[in-house]
């Protein structure tokens, strides 16, 4: 992670917006909607967030921010464009006696999904809210449903941090699944779905407790935000539930052929929070449920086409650029084996479970610690073609089950995780 | 000092079998047949664990394990069920672990034993 930057301690809110909010003085519920260029969708999500309010929350008063990093004027356009809000009469929705203030604003400081983040929570700071979501600018698939799903276990059965939980696509979130719930899941010995789902609910102690840390000017300001938030929801004793959204409809990406800088940002904020939060981890043994709200619909997400000779072309190709880099940072054995699976022919291609998850912790070990000579950047980078590698076993392996059924190995490759949390314990040690 | 379990089962014979299992194991074991009872029982016994049926007159394991997270958030339970269909509802997940019941009580004793052997 970059080292912080000064103008993350700054505010994020400008001047004529905090002017604004302390005209309004204070609300009970903050919606807040980060947006880069959203202006499309964005215009559905304020939508269902006004309905989700004047539905489940009459008696309340609520306030929607939009925090913008890209152009302020076409998402206030969007705004306008709801115009005379007849959409209450059609969903049959009684509207409130007094109008939803929505607010579209452009944060300030490092350009990134944190920063938006930021600024809502210092929205609601100065509101003095009780509790907020946070909702993905780009979804085209939230309902009303979802405010009360993400604001109510706050509310009203007292939980600090309320995270999603989806129906997905078996292929659907791999950076999730093979990495990001797996660890959340031994390190800090709680089973949370979604670690870096975009929509989530939270209370007022949760705001202030983000707010207190140093963290806004790094690279958490931008993919890291998600999984920084749930980690320290854990790691700082907040009551975390998960609320069942049903589907979350995105733009999916093949896990082989779009990896952004998410996949860099995502495990390099992990990692870090390692070393943060390692009198935590070092101490957990086991893991525990986290409790879960809504009700299931039998809804199939839409299938994902995934390129397993793709995923497994580029594991084989990378070898000899990350050849210097493995050698450092996994341990002989896991080296020595993963240049047997890089021998291996694509129709009897696996690399072992077990394997994957010795060898991320051999990642985790060289990026926190650094003995080794290597960068930050350097490690995460030739973690990629592995992540491809165990990428494309799992796509093998869950082939020709369902959904249910694949879930049911990433829960077993989780307790794998889990089981050999002792070999990161000693390497640590 | 002992460990107590709290089973909640509608099936006489299966609570007697695991009374008599798991107090072998050297556990204090008391007992509820219904969700309703279970619930008055975690606040007044406060029980270590829960082993939980799911199939029972009037509410559900299901939905007794939602109401257990809202008044014992951090309390271990692991659904013992006839059936396993239920462990793909996606209510199962606040569940410690999912035992399918039979004849041989080993893997939920040595979950039990996991279980309470964790630290947070």
């Amino acid at each position: 992670m970059s080292n912080s930057d000064m103008s993350g301690n700054k505010p994020a809110i400008d001047e004529k917006t905090e002017t604004r909010l302390k005209q309004i003085r204070s609300a009970d519920i903050i919606i807040g909607i980060p947006s880069y260029n959203n202006a499309k969708s964005i215009g559905r999500v304020i939508k269902a967030a006004e309905l989700g309010l004047a539905k489940y929350f009459p008696q309340h008063k609520g306030v929607i921010i939009v925090s913008e990093g890209g152009s302020v004027e076409e998402s206030r356009k969007s705004v306008e464009f709801l115009g005379d809000k007849r959409y209450f009469e059609n969903s049959f929705i009684s509207r409130p006696s007094s109008e939803t203030e929505i607010i579209v604003t452009k944060y300030r400081g490092p350009s990134g999904k944190g920063t938006a983040v930021k600024a809502i929570f210092e929205a609601g700071k100065i509101l003095n809210t009780r509790a907020g979501c946070m909702l993905d600018a780009d979804l085209r698939s939230i309902s009303p449903e979802w405010i009360e799903l993400l604001i109510a276990p706050v509310i009203k059965k007292n939980f600090g941090f309320v995270a999603p939980y989806y129906s997905r696509h078996k292929y659907d979130g791999t950076i999730t699944n093979m990495i990001a719930f797996p660890l959340t899941w031994a390190l800090y010995g709680r089973r949370v779905r979604q670690p870096i789902g975009g929509d989530f609910g939270f209370s007022s102690e949760l705001i202030e407790s983000l707010l207190s840390k140093e963290v806004w000017g790094s690279d958490i300001a931008r993919f890291g935000i998600d999984i920084w938030m749930t980690t320290v929801a854990i790691c700082e004793n907040f009551r975390i539930c998960q609320s069942f959204l049903g589907a979350k409809i995105h733009d999916e990406k093949d896990p082989g052929k779009d990896l952004s800088p998410m996949f860099r940002q995502v495990v390099g904020t992990i990692f870090s929070l390692m070393d943060i939060y390692k009198e935590k981890w070092l101490q957990v043994k086991g893991s525990r449920p986290t409790a879960i709200f809504g009700f299931e619909s039998e809804f199939a997400p839409k299938p994902i086409d995934v390129d397993i000779e793709n995923l497994i072309d580029k594991f084989r190709e990378s070898v000899p650029r990350y050849l210097p880099v493995w050698e450092k940072a996994l341990s002989t054995e896991n080296y020595d084996k993963i240049m047997e699976v890089a021998k291996m022919d694509t129709d009897h291609f696996e690399l072992p479970i077990e394997l994957w998850v010795k060898s991320l912790y051999d990642f985790a070990f060289a990026y926190t610690k650094r003995s080794n000579g290597l960068s930050a950047d350097e490690i995460i980078e030739s973690l990629v073609p592995v992540y491809y590698a165990v990428t494309a076993s799992f796509v093998k392996k869950a082939q020709n089950l369902d959904c249910h059924q694949a879930e049911e190995i990433i829960n077993q490759q989780c307790a794998v995780f889990e089981k050999l949390k002792p070999y990161l314990v000693n390497r640590w040690a | 000092m002992k460990k107590k379990i709290l089973v909640v089962d509608d099936e006489k014979n299966i609570r007697l079998l695991l009374d008599e299992e798991l107090t072998d194991e050297g556990y204090e074991v008391i007992m509820a047949d219904n969700g309703e009872t279970a619930l008055k029982m975690i606040e007044e016994e406060k029980p270590d664990i829960v082993t939980l049926d799911i199939k029972m007159p009037g509410e559900d394991g299901l939905n007794i394990l939602r109401k257990i997270r809202e008044i014992e958030y951090d309390l271990p339970v692991i659904i013992c069920s006839a059936y396993s269909v239920y462990k793909s509802d996606f209510s199962a997940v606040a569940a410690d672990h999912y035992v399918v019941k039979s004849s041989d009580f080993d893997e939920l004793k040595n979950k039990i034993k996991e279980i309470l052997s964790y630290e947070p």
